[in-house]
């Protein structure tokens, strides 16, 4: 996995290519826990693949963040991708933040 | 009333089978088979985040959730809202989750009832047709409460088939970097419309070999087979 930093009107954007899983996830985390812009953009636009680790790491980075009134946000999903995570319910968890409930 | 730790089973009209191939020494996969009534089958399949030995900790945590939970009461959508809340807190605290599909079958009737957290869907092999269940919902550990589609109901026939799988098989690496895949499983499924659960386990398995022959795998996989036997008694092939 390669990781490229761009800042972006204020936004962090951390551009992700290859592959993200149990073996290089403490990499992407380290990256996104140094940021201190109010919004993080992952872009996945060069991903090919991504385990659940790396799905569950988004996540945690994504309520760690929204405490803080942060954002992070993923865009240039692939479509294979975007499947895996509309089954695990990635969407519908960061649906229930925004709508800061049952979460 | 419900027995578990079941790696194959055979009951009333019911059959089923399954396999688990970690990508390691110990693997975050699980399924398991529990009888309900001597006649009905509850069969479950999971994934839990992670690899190695965290995550096969952790499973065992959720597997023993599970059977506790299914001996309370079989209903699926109770056992996923249930496992939810008394693994929820245990998942949340190590920042991981777990996603499981549980079906009810009642060996009588052939009325299935499906919910899903977080889990591929299974297949449904009826009349030579092959179906993928809609239902969906949220993994364990990700929300408080449990969220989701709802349960599905699916009527079998004799000799219909379920197949329920992880992500590590459809998501194994072939030749080109290309995925086994959603519609290669579901075409070699459908290549089987005479074989009993164990042949159709090892059809796939034996599939999957060949598309990943050479190339090592980063992620657990793991199959499992229910069937509708076409008669009481019929010969079993594993």
């Amino acid at each position: 996995m390669e990781i490229r930093l761009q800042h972006r009107d204020g936004v962090a954007v951390i551009k992700v290519l290859g592959e993200l899983d149990y073996s290089n996830v403490e990499k992407l985390e380290f990256e996104i826990k140094r940021r201190w812009e109010k919004v993080i953009e992952i872009d996945f636009g060069n991903m090919r693949f991504i385990d659940s680790s790396g799905v569950g790491m988004l996540l945690n980075q994504a309520r760690r963040l929204h405490k803080q009134g942060r954002t992070l946000r993923i865009v240039n999903i692939p479509d294979f991708i975007r499947e895996n995570l509309e089954i695990i319910g990635y969407f519908q968890v960061m649906e229930c933040l925004e709508r800061n409930k049952n979460i | 009333m419900i027995g578990y730790n079941r790696k194959a089973i055979r009951v009333g009209k019911l059959e089923g089978c399954g396999s688990s191939l970690p990508a390691g020494k110990v693997g975050g996969d699980f399924f398991e088979f529990f009888v309900h009534n001597n006649k009905n089958v509850v069969a479950a399949i999971g994934d839990v985040m992670g690899k190695g030995f965290p995550a096969a900790c952790l499973m065992k945590t959720i597997h023993t959730m599970l059977c506790e939970c299914v001996n309370i009461t079989p209903h699926p959508l109770e056992v996923v809202r249930r496992l939810n809340k008394i693994g929820g807190d245990e998942l949340r605290r190590r920042g991981a989750f777990v996603t499981l599909c549980i079906i009810y079958c009642d060996g009588e009737t052939g009325r299935l009832s499906c919910v899903n957290a977080g889990h591929h869907p299974p297949i449904i092999v009826s009349n030579g047709e092959v179906k993928v269940v809609r239902c969906r919902g949220v993994a364990l550990g990700l929300l408080e409460d449990y969220l989701g589609t709802g349960e599905e109901e699916i009527y079998l026939s004799p000799g219909d088939m379920v197949v329920m799988y992880t992500d590590g098989l459809v998501e194994a690496f072939g030749p080109g970097e290309k995925r086994y895949g959603l519609e290669r499983l579901k075409k070699i499924v459908h290549q089987q419309p005479d074989a009993d659960a164990a042949k159709m386990k090892r059809c796939i398995l034996s599939d999957l070999k060949n598309f990943t022959r050479g190339y090592s795998q980063r992620d657990d996989i793991t199959l499992l087979v229910l069937r509708v036997l076409k008669k009481a008694g019929e010969g079993c092939g594993d």
